[in-house]
């Protein structure tokens, strides 16, 4: 108990609060414009944040972590922009509930479930850290394989019915997670000589075209043909009603769980939770004809899901001294500067810290909760720019975020490409979910694949427990809905919907 | 209709001037004179994304150069492929002092595995830290030292997997030369970055990981790892009580390290400038704390030192990866 009393204690100065305000500004802002994500902000503030006591630093570069997870829905569900790569699966049902006229409720729902999932994990970091951490040490390449492949079984359920034209277009987006270095031998593949395509295509900058630039083009077009689409000027209620609240419950406690599960594993962050999270509440709801068509369910669950990889990142982190994600990655540096080793022995050298973490975590969650629910009123001004004015702020944010990554014209050049690509694949019928999946999975189950093959010999995905469970989860993922069909059409209905998951 | 028009107009105005005004940034000291050096701000470029131990390395010097020197000194990240877009940038520019960049050790590797990267392109003006590579094995695992991993490989050529941080990075090259130190075949396991490649070995999914002490020195103390040898010839500061691959019989001696460089064709007198502000920069007690925090050596070797130290490294890095 004393470890609480001096950790949260610790924080009773109020620079630490000052620190936290900061962070948490700022952490909204870069989550809001898309490109630049939660990493890169952490990593820009480690140069100033260095100099800082721990506990400052700490405050800056947590409440940014964590605020950026807020910022970042509102360009998603907006103007089907992921701020960051944690909410792609946001877009899924966020924008067509803009488009709806139901922005408020999507804005609301999505705050409050963000913040239900993050403080939910923090409790995992209070009182579970040292056993969980375990268990994240047994998730070795050909495991993180399996978890991937996993995820990318959502394919199916993102395509919206369109099944040949969303696998077309994962297919795509796997061939072209191909490009860039062969991640074992190294050797060049498809990268034409041309020396950024070595490290593969820009992600983050063909998200930003096929989802954000290709939804403005695409309402340039429309607005040439006569204006049948009109851009969203009504926002709607803001606060969820009574049933609204109650269907949020479902969807957000399944992100919740697998949030805090996939942020354990090592290196595997929001954006797979929230996709995974999405397709698991799909499979649960007792209306998944609504899911992609702006079911309030489909946004709960994955934003719910990537904020609940926080706690979980930390987790390992603090515990394992192995990065839960990205940013943790870079965290890390900071934290041994400061003499913070993480590891075990944070634990027994600094039990107080964690408290402190915690408690920042908690403090950071609440801030950015308020200020999302606040700030909704600025928003409103800016939707009530014509389309035309509000294309060019859109179309400047996305050419600055994307270039601000890693400033590199090439990835500017990369995303007007798939900006392009995007509006044909929706004037066409082809989703651009699967193919942005494609992109990032196929790497990461590729590499993943080939390191478990070099330890283990042809046989280790069947060898490791894990791996086998979820590569069997898949196959049934895939399978089970059609054998169901099948089922059900030769004979009377008798197996519960349930099932399937 | 129209009052919009003008709004649209403005603000497309407004964002062409702000891409323009970026653009600027780099060319803001391109046409100043030698003899009134430093004219103006210099852009000191990092190969590598922001927040990393190199890029870091330039962020503190640059602190640093900035009371020595007078002027701004602007840390500009350009990452991607494996730090080649970043150095191929730096080689093409004017060769005026204002761009200086932080190189690491993949200057004098990435030649020799097909990309356009040569270090006769910069001109070197001071190597500032060094960081040794290491092996290290689970806390449980059975090898207790390096013959014993050697000899487990001698029994069973390729079975014994090291975990490194990339394809074509240091420590894969560091595991090669081991291995033909030693005379045997090890399964060399890339990662994606120096982390989980020490994570793995934590995990106990391979049997061993070569990485720099930084990664390694922490777990080691936390007993989450055992170094069996550091690659250098003296003993590290940051494991003292670790023996050296070459007192165990195999002489490995490789490791990290960072250079600070300029596009070739540099003015003496500009070159003797930076190579003294840098100087008094790499002694400083802001950027000897730092890097020795981090478990590296910090150092300053002055510019002609270092390029016969890179054309060295440069050569020897390609024979080893030759039979990679």
């Amino acid at each position: 108990m004393n470890d609480v009393i001096a950790g949260v204690g610790a924080l009773l100065d109020p620079t630490i609060l000052l620190c936290l305000i900061v962070g948490t500004l700022l952490g909204t802002l870069v989550g809001a414009v898309p490109g630049i994500t939660a990493t890169m902000a952490v990593a820009l503030a480690t140069g100033f944040t260095l100099t800082l006591e721990p506990l400052q630093g700490l405050a800056v570069l947590l409440s940014i972590y964590v605020s950026a997870q807020f910022g970042d829905r509102v360009p998603a569900i907006l103007v089907n922009t992921p701020g960051t790569p944690a909410s792609i699966a946001t877009t899924f049902d966020g924008y067509p509930l803009a488009k709806a006229g139901r922005a408020g409720v999507a804005l609301t729902s999505s705050a409050l479930v963000s913040a239900v999932g993050s403080l939910a994990s923090i409790l995992i970091l209070v009182f579970l850290a040292q056993p969980i951490a375990r268990l994240a040490l047994s998730f070795g390449p050909i495991e993180l394989f399996a978890l991937v492949v996993f995820g990318m079984t959502m394919m199916v359920g993102v395509s919206n019915g369109r099944i040949a034209k969303g696998l077309t277009a994962g297919a795509v987006g796997l061939l072209l997670g191909a490009v860039g270095r062969d991640p074992i031998s190294g050797d060049h593949r498809f990268t034409f000589g041309i020396p950024e395509l070595t490290s593969g295509l820009p992600f983050i900058a063909v998200i930003i075209g096929v989802f954000g630039l290709a939804e403005i083009f695409n309402q340039i077009v429309e607005a040439r043909r006569g204006g049948s689409e009109a851009p969203i000027e009504q926002l709607g209620r803001w606060w969820p009603d009574r049933a609204e609240r109650r269907s949020l419950v479902k969807p957000t406690a399944i992100g919740t769980g697998i949030g805090a599960v996939v942020g354990v594993v090592p290196a595997a962050g929001g954006d797979i939770a929230g996709i995974i999270a999405w397709d698991q509440a799909r499979r649960a709801s007792k209306h998944p004809e609504r899911f992609g068509k702006g079911s309030l369910e489909g946004l709960a669950a994955p934003d719910s899901a990537s904020t609940a990889t926080m706690g979980g990142s930390v987790t390992t982190t603090l515990a394992l001294g192995v990065p839960g994600d990205s940013v943790m990655a870079v965290m890390i540096g900071s934290m041994i500067v400061w003499g913070l080793q993480p590891g075990p022995a944070l634990f027994v050298q600094h039990p107080d810290l964690v408290f402190s973490i915690s408690t920042i975590m908690v403090v950071a969650t609440l801030a950015a909760l308020g200020l999302a629910l606040v700030r909704m009123q600025g928003v409103v001004k800016l939707l009530k720019l014509p389309l035309n004015a509000l294309a060019v702020v859109i179309i400047t944010f996305c050419m600055v975020g994307t270039y601000a990554v890693q400033n590199s014209v090439f990835d500017v050049i990369v995303m007007l490409v798939f900006g392009i690509v995007g509006l044909g694949m929706r004037r066409w019928g082809f989703p651009a979910g699967p193919l942005v999946l494609g992109l990032i999975l196929g790497p990461l189950a590729e590499s993943n694949l080939r390191r478990g093959l070099l330890i283990d010999g042809p046989l280790a995905p069947l060898q490791s427990p894990i791996a086998a469970t979820l590569i069997a989860l898949s196959v049934l993922a895939l399978v089970a809905p059609a054998a169901l069909r099948y089922l059900k059409g030769r004979s009377k209905p008798r197996v519960d919907a349930e099932a399937t998951r | 209709m129209s009052r919009f028009r003008t709004a649209t107009l403005g603000l497309t105005a407004a964002a062409a001037a702000a891409v323009l005004l970026t653009g600027c940034v780099d060319r803001a000291g391109a046409q100043a004179p030698a003899d009134a050096f430093p004219s103006g701000d210099i852009t000191f470029f990092t190969p590598t994304q922001a927040g990393g131990a190199t890029d870091l390395t330039a962020r503190t010097i640059a602190t640093e150069l900035e009371s020595e020197l007078g002027v701004s000194v602007i840390v500009d990240n350009r990452p991607g492929g494996a730090g080649s877009v970043g150095m191929e940038h730096v080689a093409g520019l004017e060769p005026d002092g204002h761009s200086i960049a932080v190189l690491p050790v993949e200057v004098a590797m990435l030649g020799h595995l097909d990309y356009d990267t040569d270090p006769a392109d910069y001109d070197f003006l001071a190597q500032v830290n060094s960081q040794p590579g290491t092996i290290a094995v689970p806390a449980d695992s059975p090898f207790e030292t390096l013959a014993d991993l050697v000899a487990a490989a001698e029994a069973a050529p390729g079975s014994i997997t090291i975990s490194n941080a990339g394809a074509g990075s240091i420590w894969e090259a560091g595991a090669l030369e081991l291995g033909d130190a030693a005379g045997v075949e090890f399964q060399g396991v890339p990662f994606d970055g120096g982390a989980p490649a020490v994570t793995a070995a934590v995990g106990g999914q391979v049997d061993a990981v070569v990485a720099g002490i930084g990664e390694t020195a922490p777990a080691h103390e936390d007993g989450r790892l055992r170094v069996l040898a550091v690659f250098t010839e003296e003993p590290a500061p940051a494991l003292p009580d670790v023996q050296t691959a070459t007192e165990q019989g195999f002489d490995v001696v490789i490791g990290s390290w960072a250079v600070i460089a300029a596009p070739a064709g540099l003015d003496e007198e500009v070159r003797s400038t930076l190579e003294s502000a840098i100087q008094v920069a790499a002694e400083s007690e802001a950027y000897v704390d730092f890097i020795e925090s981090s478990g590296n050596i910090p150092l300053f070797r002055g510019a002609e030192e270092t390029s016969a130290f890179v054309t060295d490294e440069h050569e020897r890095f390609g024979a080893l990866l030759a039979d990679r």
